[in-house]
């Protein structure tokens, strides 16, 4: 494990947000919150929107605080953007990098998550491949735990950006449609997505290879019967009809395929993908002329996305980095009202 | 009121035990009522029957005497993994499950692949000092790789119950053919563990909408149907000319496994099979923080998130296990299979580990549940809620692997006068917490921790000495 520790500078030009009230400790999932929570976070997210477009955003609600970020998996993109969040709410940041060779000696992640603890840490940031690890480190970690994607399961805040994107063009996403195109079985965005669109009320289809849809079909149709889906929710589509997917869409958000599935025998090559799935401008013409196209990043140009419609005119994947920041800020402001020294109530259980 | 009157020391022979006014169930006997029983000097000296108004008021919810349990599949982890489980500690978790016999798998280190090590165990057991009745197989193939049989005749020479890869099945349809050939002419079955694995690389739970949704790999229903069938095949070509091949299915999870079994057993083929208790009672919906049985889930479309379900946190790895926990309508199969005697065996694959290697993210937990001791609370869950009678529950864990073992099983089930004494008593009425301390088992990893379970065991005599003796409670008269 290497260890850099960057203590956050302090400014005379801060300004204070108002004290959060959120009675969660720990953002593991969205699966837990209702929509009356999910816009909490997004009226904070903007709020925060409010701070980076200050001259100096900058703001003290983590002062004295500190944010370890504990990456198991390599991402820049996730990693700089808690960064940055927390280091606007002056807080001071510990990244970790566990390779692969902390893991294969034996150091378990219950030890690293106490060892970080006793440096000091109050919020952990975490990213992992196994589905469920954040889950771990919460029952550990005395402070609050953000889950930054484990495995297939879930990357809540990718999740809440991509809602709070769409949210700032569309308005109101009741009746909108979203369609999302890809690998949806290994992707944990598009599962944090399922539980944030269905909330919001989008008319939501899923959309990619047979092989990359397993299981996705028997969740839209549990949720599609009589009883509905969890807090009312209604079904979405599954389907691997791209045109069907796209038409009168008013979002198309593509999602990274990975070569490890052409190798372990999900799809005969990228280039047979990009032909039939690939998002291109001629089958952008299906949606509507001025959907919203969205990616998570890191792209594959070419094969998921044609370079031209990843900087087209709907494109607003910088959009999505810049709108990362605030709602990471937004989690971790909202997170650390429920820290030790704060006042607000708290549920403790790792559903909470 | 039932009376148990008893002089015991624990390990001794058990001098005198005295139960009036009990429920008796004696599946050898077929019966089941009123009765009172009498132990002297390790041996049973009288059974009573009671009729009419000397009846009046005995119901199966107190004091229940049955014949001692035979588990016909449990992990004890030596040689090899003695941090886990010991031969010793096994044997009394499996006294305080009420087990008497216990048939344990060759998957240790090294692996039960030759005589020595069959040897090593058998002394191992009698170090213990533990009446309990301590069988092995041996395995299939040499080092359980799945190419070349071990040792099968001098296995048997040397006791082995029977012949399994348990943890892996027996790898190819090649070596099962002749493994069954060649263990018939030992007289022996085969005890597979189906899983096609083509299926389940990587696989961390079962294949549905709690994998879907909580992102873990599936194992498919499909992985331990084609292997079932595959098994079953390969019987059918093996007794057309060897007629005394045998074949037993172990750990059976899904409702098509079932299904298979039972449409070869009406076809008149050798195979038997066993399903785990926990496997008749939870489902994978606890994967996701659901805590209900699988009766309690049952429906055209249980989810346990719309249901509001959801008590407890996700991915707890206790109940990570191998055949995964399946979805409320595969219990309900089993159960199924239970009720109509397609299943002929209670098994409990007691799978202790350590916390080094639980205390992990779920993905990289160590498949298995510690199991034993809470088979019997796990079971009278069902009964009470309906789903089989507490008869059938108790044959399945005493005739019915006793019917397997054929000749094996050194003495025969029942409470029968002038045998040495091979019991359980347990009151149904009394329930116990399941936590560390009341586990005797060193493998404390069970999702039922924390969880009151129906079924106390009282006391439990295995060939005339008593192997657990419930000490909480001693004034039992
Ligand atoms: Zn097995």
């Amino acid at each position: 494990m290497s260890l850099t520790i960057e203590p956050a500078g302090t400014s005379a030009a801060e300004a204070s947000l108002p004290a959060p009230r959120w009675r969660h400790r720990h953002l593991l999932d969205l699966d837990g919150l209702d929509w009356s929570e999910i816009e909490v976070l997004l009226r904070t997210a903007e709020d925060m929107r409010g701070v980076l477009a200050r001259p100096i955003a900058r703001v003290p609600a983590l002062r004295g605080r500190t944010v370890t970020i504990l990456f198991y998996e390599a991402s820049t993109r996730t990693r700089v953007s808690f960064e940055v969040a927390a280091k606007n709410l002056s807080a001071d940041v510990v990244n970790i990098t566990a390779s692969a060779s902390s893991v294969s000696k034996g150091e378990s992640l219950v030890d690293t998550v106490r060892t970080i603890e006793s440096l000091g840490a109050n919020m952990l940031v975490m990213r992992h491949a196994t589905s469920g690890a954040p889950y771990l480190a919460a029952e550990t970690f005395s402070g609050s735990v953000v889950n930054g994607g484990d495995g297939w399961h879930a990357h809540p805040s990718q999740g809440l950006l991509d809602l709070f994107t769409m949210r700032r063009h569309l308005g109101d996403l009741r009746g909108r449609k979203v369609a999302i195109v890809g690998d949806i079985l290994h992707s944990r965005v598009a599962r944090s997505n399922i539980w944030a669109l269905t909330a919001a009320g989008a008319e939501l289809w899923l959309c990619g290879p047979a092989t990359l849809l397993r299981g996705f079909e028997a969740w839209a149709g549990s949720w599609r019967g009589t009883a509905g889906g969890p807090d009312g929710r209604k079904g979405f589509v599954v389907t691997s009809d791209l045109r069907a997917a796209l038409r009168d869409a008013d979002v198309v958000m593509t999602l990274r395929i990975q070569r490890e599935r052409q190798a372990g025998g999900l799809l005969p090559s990228l280039r047979e993908y990009a032909a039939r799935f690939g998002i291109t401008r001629e089958r952008l013409r299906g949606a509507r002329p001025d959907a919203l196209v969205m990616h998570p990043g890191p792209m594959n140009e070419g094969v998921e996305i044609a370079p031209d419609v990843a900087v087209g005119s709907g494109s607003v994947i910088s959009e999505q980095v810049r709108n990362g920041v605030a709602v990471r800020m937004a989690i971790l402001h909202l997170l650390s009202g429920t820290l030790a020294g704060s006042t607000a109530p708290v549920e403790g259980t790792a559903r909470g | 009121m039932a009376e148990v009157e008893a002089v015991v020391a624990p390990g001794e022979t058990i001098a005198e035990l005295d139960v009036t006014r009990a429920w008796l169930i004696d599946p050898a006997s077929g019966r089941e009522g009123p009765g009172e029983i009498v132990v002297e000097e390790g041996r049973v000296g009288a059974v009573t029957w009671l009729d009419g108004t000397e009846a009046d008021g005995i119901a199966p919810d107190g004091v229940i005497v049955a014949p001692g349990f035979v588990d016909l599949h449990a992990h004890f982890r030596e040689p090899g993994f003695e941090q886990a489980e010991t031969i010793a500690t096994g044997s009394a978790a499996a006294a305080h499950g009420g087990f008497t016999t216990v048939c344990l798998m060759p998957n240790t280190r090294p692996a039960i692949d030759e005589a020595a090590v069959l040897v090593a165990v058998g002394q191992a057991a009698a170090a213990s000092g533990s009446p309990v009745r301590v069988l092995a197989y041996g395995a299939v193939t040499h080092g359980r790789a799945g190419e070349e049989l071990a040792a099968l005749g001098e296995l048997a020479d040397a006791g082995a119950i029977g012949f399994s890869d348990d943890g892996s099945p027996v790898r190819s349809a090649g070596v099962l053919r002749n493994a069954l050939l060649y263990a018939a002419m030992l007289d022996l079955p085969i005890v597979d563990h189906p899983e096609e694995q083509g299926l389940t690389g990587g696989a961390e739970a079962n294949e549905g909408l709690v994998a879907t949704v909580l992102g873990l790999k599936g194992w498919p229903a499909a992985a331990e149907a084609a292997a079932v069938a595959r098994d079953i095949a390969v019987l059918a070509d093996v007794v057309a000319t060897e007629p005394r091949a045998r074949l037993h299915l172990t750990h059976l999870s899904v409702a098509e496994s079932i299904d298979l079994v039972r449409r070869a057993k009406a076809a008149g083929l050798p195979v038997t099979c066993d399903v785990t208790p926990h496997h008749l009672a939870l489902t994978d919906e606890w994967i996701a923080g659901a805590r209900r049985y699988a009766w309690q889930a049952e429906g055209v479309n249980p989810d346990p998130w719309r249901d509001r379900a959801l008590v407890a946190g996700p991915f707890d790895t206790s109940l990570r296990v191998n055949p995964p926990l399946r979805r409320p309508a595969d219990v309900m199969a089993c159960l199924a299979g239970l009720r109509d005697g397609t299943v002929d065996a209670i098994a409990t694959d007691h799978a202790p580990h350590t916390r080094v290697d639980k205390d992990v993210e779920f993905g990289l937990a160590a498949n298995g549940i510690s199991g034993i001791e809470t088979a019997l609370g796990l079971l009278l869950e069902a009964v009470a809620a309906g789903q089989v009678p507490l008869g059938r529950v108790i044959a399945a864990l005493t005739v019915g692997p006793a019917r397997i073992l054929g000749s094996r099983l050194p003495a025969p089930i029942g409470l029968n006068e002038g045998a040495p004494a091979d019991l359980m008593i347990f009151d149904a009425g009394d329930r116990w917490e399941v936590n560390e301390t009341s586990l005797r088992s060193l493998g404390h990893n069970s999702p039922l921790l924390g969880r009151a379970l129906p079924g106390r065991v009282l006391l439990t005599v295995a060939a005339g000495r008593v192997a657990y003796l419930d000490e909480a409670d001693p004034d039992r008269d």
